[in-house]
């Protein structure tokens, strides 16, 4: 849930990577980290078993600037994906104002797809928010590989509220930077509703959607 | 909306005053027991009020740790049949740091050295601890009869140079 601060005039926000195992979470959060910060200036952390797999979560930071007054933080965390670990991804969920959710294409992986969505539905409701009304968009990832199901088919499985939902591919962020924009500009207008807040210089969603294209734009 | 989701609302929103009173604490926490650094941190990782020396940019992710790590705790406690543990510590080569509880949402965190000793930290903590209690019992009783800051002048009266400036336009 946002915190604000009106003292150090701060909005905290909390977006987080959701899915099964090995559906690149991980991946697509150090794609973004790459391209929000390409010096590496903030450290992403990640609490990682020694087979590389997420034990916790990974953290990464998000300064997105001021807007309209507000400077606006946003918490990038990623869940566990292994089922064992769902004590872990209902405690990362805690607070969460949006969710990316991080599908597998493979054929092989439908069925966790389809379990982890329920298993989010349920973790958000154990936190008091509800899947149906938190900002939420999908990564249909992987879709390089050989046994990729067709994306009307992923839509079937998962999608039925029609949400935004981008192809993407973790490895060369094709499409992971897009998602991300789309659901940060659904949260900041959630947040701007939520505590009234207005800008004299338009419309919200659009300015945030600016800001991280421009932040893009810098040369590297 | 019914009591629990109003406590809910109550607690996302701190004002000026009360960063003030949070700050103030934190400051005598620190001068009496000669800490290095002191923050407060929510539990779902956000970071409320510091003070002291900690590297601006660390604080964040610090934070998010913090609660990451006191979550694992709680559930320690969970099965050795206790509610919580209140009280954390990490002892390090040179430096060191507490986790203490302060109520239902908040981790008060203290970072230390060899300048000062456990037992003078224990002892300021357990003061502080109070006195921030006292803060947020006094922020939910000011809830019903005051309306607080008008968050939406805040945010539109801020100029679009201020704006240019981050998009350097």
């Amino acid at each position: 849930m946002s915190i604000v601060n009106t003292r150090d005039k701060t909005i905290n926000t909390k977006v987080v990577y959701y899915g099964p195992g090995l559906g690149g979470k991980t991946t697509s959060l150090k794609y973004i980290h790459s391209v929000l910060d390409p010096e590496e200036t903030v450290r992403m952390v990640s609490l990682k078993t020694d087979e590389e797999r997420t034990l916790f979560f990974d953290f990464l930071p998000i300064d997105l600037g001021v807007l309209g007054g507000y400077k606006v933080k946003i918490q990038g965390f990623t869940v566990p994906g292994q089922v064992k670990y769902n004590l872990t991804r209902k405690y990362v969920l805690m607070g969460a104002d949006a969710v990316v959710f991080v599908a597998d294409s493979s054929e092989e992986r439908r069925a966790e797809n389809i379990q982890s969505l329920k298993n989010l539905g349920e973790n958000l409701a154990a936190n008091g928010l509800n899947i149906e009304e938190i900002p939420l968009v999908f990564q249909f990832n992987k879709r390089d590989l050989a046994d990729a199901m067709p994306i009307e088919d992923m839509e079937a499985d998962l999608n039925a509220a029609r949400l935004p939902a981008f192809a993407t591919n973790g490895l060369t962020g094709e499409g992971v930077f897009d998602a991300f924009v789309r659901v940060t500009e659904a949260m900041v207008d959630g947040v701007a509703k939520k505590y009234q807040l207005e800008s004299p210089d338009g419309d919200i969603a659009q300015i945030t959607r600016e800001r991280l294209r421009h932040l893009t734009s810098i040369p590297k | 909306m019914n009591d629990s989701q109003k406590l809910r609302e109550d607690r996302l929103v701190f004002y000026e005053q009360d960063i003030e009173e949070f700050v103030k604490v934190l400051a005598e926490l620190i001068s009496m027991s000669n800490a290095k650094a002191a923050l407060l941190i929510d539990k779902e990782g956000h970071m409320v009020a510091r003070e002291g020396t900690v590297r601006s940019f660390d604080t964040d992710s610090l934070s998010a740790l913090v609660a990451g790590s006191f979550a694992a705790t709680r559930e320690m406690a969970h099965m050795l049949g206790e509610d919580e543990f209140s009280v954390m510590f990490h002892q390090g080569q040179k430096d060191n740091i507490q986790l203490t509880l302060v109520d239902d949402r908040t981790i008060l965190t203290i970072i230390f050295d060899d300048q000062t000793q456990l037992g003078m930290i224990r002892l300021y903590t357990q003061e502080a601890v109070k006195q921030l209690q006292s803060v947020f019992e006094q922020k939910a009783a000011r809830k019903d009869s005051e309306p607080g800051v008008d968050l939406d002048h805040d945010f539109t009266t801020a100029g679009k140079a201020q704006l240019d400036d981050v998009f350097g336009s």
